[in-house]
């Protein structure tokens, strides 16, 4: 009687949701083996994903056949941390780190930790297109290939005047409590970028270059006065707690919960025409100093696979047709210089471009600042 | 025969485990030389240990912080669950109707919701805009506290999480003691109160003691449940952890996290193993 | 309460004592009681479950003002999906059958033999296990590249049953120990071979507590993210991981359709194995003799 249970139960188990998967799509399956596959690894929100998956790879695949190029996607960089744990051990040991192509935050980490491959001309042409300032502070071993930057959205229903300089906008913060938040530093670029702009204002210029182009830790000091602060907001912002992730905030905006918030201006534009964010919803940028933006880095792990596939591939994101679509699906900017794009593109970007915008600090600066932010402001 | 499942974790888990802790201890050189090339801000030994990794996780303010917020809400969790369960493994003993297999067919849903939508759930059905709230303003009580993203969403949600296992875990209990001896006491005049006292509790310290414990670790290690419902700090120290881990690009502090977490861990892990011996003992004893 | 409870339920066990205020009392406790419990243990559930049908809820209505499909279309649209849950599916009824191969034999020496060691060896196994696991991975990820298991099915299969083991070991001793040995013995003596007394006497009566130690594996398995992204990219994402990107990108009505989905094989799963898991072989597992 009892096995007769377990008999049924496994029968259950196995064949119930073999019947279950059997009637849904085969999206996935193992293609034919003259293919070359690649993978590339992408971390960001609902319009990386988009970007990728629904517009450069299916081109690609379209003009390359032959070449199937597969996509792990982690929202908000969840997986970041094991994947570079992975790709880690995979360059020390010399294994294939089963990702070829990495879209992330830790590509930074990577390319100056010497995991990373560097790119040149001789094996992407189109990477001379690309300013060569961008290339930097990554010792050339990342490759930009979009910029964005952080702007401010305001609810137009109930703010008919939006701050104009960051002065302002402390002001309006704490003359209408708990209509503002930034989502914490940590789990998201918009937030960070709100907490590093409010410190910034506090620190000279020389000071702020040391701190953009290298690793500096002595001058961590400097940080005090803006990180109080923004301790000192913390009773203002909405129901005093800092939102998980850029979405987050994009989410208290459009249900009317908050009323103003820095945003990424791709991330927003997409979620207005998407009707995710209501037209009431209008972003501006403020000045004195402006919100931070810059480049998103491409990196190739040393032991990727089928090189040569994959430099072909990053040529093609760096080409003025793959540029134009990062203007269009997400509303990013063009990494490479706008005299390579299309008339109507220079105008949309005359005066602003990736390699324009306000620049943030470098990726281990910024490390210590998420901690010592983490520390004093909540 | 023992050695398969030994073999597969000592190899997959315990060797991880003994790299991290020399890791802590400033030990940078072999399976460590991945995240030493990787971590920022490292204390790294040259001969011998360090402990200075541990110095600076425990002189760290914060951390503190975290840490008393880890313990008192794995307490209270502790607390709750073993009540709770108690309470229907309790019912569910003494009372066979449908409304008590209900209950505790009720109390055993968790186990089968996977826990990132479970704490969407706890997080929506207490936040400013949710049922709680809602229930509250149409019963005229404006004022009241919003408990999403608060230590007491994490709390509940722990609860919530933890709730299954303690109620199968009692109820398997309460059922193993006889019918016989319930009733037996029932006749000689003694009332449900003294019964339960006299009865049901002395024969169920071990499954309370392993409630607590498990409860308590799971608590002590969670992560899901206090990143979204939890206030940005302080929060529970596997949150911490990862964030120091991920975020702040320090592994070695992280780690050195981990193993203040499995030192309490393992605190109340020999409290269990302790109540088990005695128990033993007693049993060969009285057999 | 319950056994004033009981008698109002069954009037003819007993005879119906007359109500006292204090039995009234009790009585609405229970219920009061059972209310609040289920308003704690379904509510959060249920609200969540409405938000995959709403699109337009404003606060403070007990429901939505306007309904929508939308989200269950977003949901499905997502390619990957489909094969990971076939995949999710897949990994753990054979991590479940695998960790059973693997540790049942364990389970029965534990329980039939005692040698040094034993105790200390069930405690590592646990110890080991409650280690947090965040810290580990750059190092497990080398040890995985060590044995060449990146991203092959053996390795997530592998990395998935690390988190089993407990349940498989501890919880089938438990169901060994209680079988009397004068039983086993005594089939012996009647001229069975050893293979012929397991599988005719030890098995059959130790078969409900393996069937709670399967059930509480193949949980896990199922629930297991982090290690399966560590180990299974690019190959081999399973539900889990998906419904994190669903989840952070689309919160509260993806998390809404994704409960309800869910639920579905959890009733089945439920109705089936809560006769098991509650008859009382738990506490037993969870007992070092």
């Amino acid at each position: 009687m009892k096995a007769r249970i377990i008999a049924v139960a496994v029968a259950v188990l196995v064949f119930v949701p073999a019947a279950y998967s059997a009637g849904k799509t085969t999206h996935g399956a193992r293609k034919t083996k003259t293919q070359t596959t690649i993978v590339i690894y992408a971390s960001g929100d609902v319009n990386v994903q988009n970007l990728w998956q629904n517009n450069i790879i299916p081109h690609f695949e379209k003009e390359n056949p032959g070449i199937y190029v597969k996509f792990v996607f982690s929202p908000h960089g969840a997986d970041d941390g094991t994947t570079l744990a992975r790709i880690g051990a995979a360059v020390k040991g010399r294994h294939w780190p089963g990702i070829d192509l990495v879209d992330a935050g830790l590509v930074t980490t990577l390319a100056l930790d010497g995991l990373d491959q560097p790119v040149s001309k001789a094996t992407a042409p189109n990477i001379k297109k690309v300013n060569p300032a961008l290339l930097t502070p990554v010792k050339g071993a990342a490759i930009p290939y979009r910029g964005s930057s952080v702007v401010l959205a305001y609810n137009s229903n109930y703010v008919k005047t939006p701050p104009k300089t960051l002065a302002d906008l402390l002001a309006w913060i704490k003359a209408n409590p708990g209509k503002f938040t930034y989502n914490s530093p940590n789990t998201g670029g918009s937030g960070y970028s709100f907490a590093e702009t409010v410190v910034d204002s506090f620190i000279s210029a020389a000071d702020l270059k040391q701190m953009d182009n290298g690793y500096v830790p002595n001058l961590e000091s400097d940080w005090n006065q803006g990180l109080q602060a923004l301790h000192g907001l913390t009773k203002y912002v909405y129901q005093g707690v800092y939102p998980n992730g850029n979405a987050a905030t994009l989410q208290l905006l459009a249900q009317g919960q908050i009323w103003i918030a820095p945003v990424w201006s791709d991330q927003s534009l997409s979620a207005l025409a998407s009707g995710q964010l209501g037209p009431n919803i209008k972003l501006t940028q403020i000045s004195n100093p402006s919100f931070t933006g810059g480049a998103a880095y491409l990196g190739v792990p040393k032991t990727a696979r089928h090189k040569k596939v994959l430099y072909r591939f990053v040529n093609y994101i760096l080409s003025p047709e793959a540029q134009q679509m990062i203007v269009n699906v997400m509303s990013g900017f063009p990494a490479i210089d706008i005299k390579y794009m299309g008339s109507a593109i220079q105008q949309k970007f005359e005066d602003v471009s990736a390699n324009t915008l306000r620049p943030t600090f470098s990726t281990k600066m910024g490390n210590d600042f998420k901690a010592q932010w983490q520390q004093t402001v909540p | 025969m023992v050695l398969p499942p030994v073999a597969v974790v000592a190899v997959f888990i315990g060797f991880p485990v003994g790299a991290a802790i020399a890791y802590t201890l400033g030990k940078t050189g072999g399976p460590n030389s991945t995240i030493a090339l990787i971590a920022q801000r490292q204390h790294v030994a040259k001969h011998g240990v360090t402990f200075a990794a541990y110095r600076e996780v425990l002189g760290n303010a914060h951390v503190r912080g975290d840490l008393w917020a880890t313990v008192w809400v794995t307490l209270l969790t502790i607390a709750a669950v073993v009540v709770l369960s108690w309470a229907i493994g309790l019912y569910v003993r003494l009372s066979d109707t449908w409304i008590a297999r209900t209950v505790s067919a009720l109390s055993v849903i968790p186990l089968f919701i996977p826990v990132v939508i479970a704490s969407y759930a706890i997080l929506t059905f207490y936040a400013a805009q949710g049922f709680i709230k809602t229930l509250a303003y149409h019963v005229g009580w404006h004022s009241f506290p919003t408990l999403g993203y608060t230590m007491w969403a994490v709390v509940i949600g722990e609860v919530w999480v933890n709730v299954p296992f303690g109620v199968l875990m009692m109820s398997s209990g309460l059922n193993s003691v006889p019918n016989a001896l319930i009733e037996a006491a029932r006749d000689s005049g003694a009332s449900l109160p003294q019964t339960i006292r006299a009865v049901l509790l002395p024969m169920n310290v071990i499954p309370t003691v392993i409630v607590a414990t498990f409860t308590g670790i799971y608590v002590l290690g969670s992560f899901t449940v206090p990143y979204l419902t939890g206030p940005s700090a302080p929060n529970l120290m596997g949150v911490s952890m990862s964030q120091f881990f991920q975020s702040f690009n320090q592994p070695q502090q992280a780690e050195v996290m981990a193993m203040i977490v499995f030192v309490l861990a393992a605190g109340l892990g020999t409290i269990y193993v302790w109540a088990n011996m005695r128990a033993a003992k007693r049993a060969s004893q009285t057999s | 309460m319950s056994v004033v409870e009981q008698a109002a339920v069954l009037p003819a066990a007993r005879p119906r004592p007359r109500p006292t205020a204090r039995s009234v009392a009790l009585r609405s406790l229970g219920v009061v009681f059972v209310l609040a419990l289920l308003v704690f243990m379904v509510g959060p559930i249920l609200w969540l479950a409405l938000r995959a049908f709403s699109n337009v809820w404003p606060y403070p209505r007990f429901l939505p003002s306007d309904w929508t499909m939308k989200w269950w279309h977003s949901v499905f649209a997502d390619k990957s999906l489909g094969h990971s849950i076939k995949l999710s599916f897949e990994f753990a009824p054979v991590v479940t059958v695998a960790s059973a191969v693997i540790c049942l034999p364990a389970a029965y020496a534990f329980s039939r033999f005692n040698f040094p060691g034993r105790r200390f060896l069930l405690v590592s196994l646990f110890a080991t296990n409650a280690f947090p696991k965040i810290g580990l991975y750059i190092s497990m990820a080398g040890v995985f590249y060590t044995f060449n298991l990146m991203g092959t099915f053996l390795g997530v299969v592998i990395v998935q049953l690390i988190g089993t083991v407990v349940f498989m070991t501890w919880i089938p001793t438990a169901a060994f120990s209680s079988i009397p040995r004068s039983l086993e013995e005594a089939a012996r003596d009647a001229g069975a071979g050893p293979l012929r007394v397991f599988f005719r006497i030890t098995f059959p009566l130790a078969a409900p507590g393996i069937f709670v130690a399967m059930i509480l594996s193949f949980l896990a398995s199922f629930d297991e993210a982090q290690g399966t992204f560590l180990v299974g990219i690019p190959n081999y994402i399973t539900m889990p991981t998906e419904m994190y990107t669903l989840v952070l990108n689309y919160p509260e009505q993806a998390a809404a359709v994704f409960s309800i989905l869910l639920a579905i094989p959890s009733v089945i799963l439920m109705s089936l194995a809560r006769k098991h898991v509650m008859g009382g072989r738990l506490a037993e597992g969870f007992q070092i003799r």
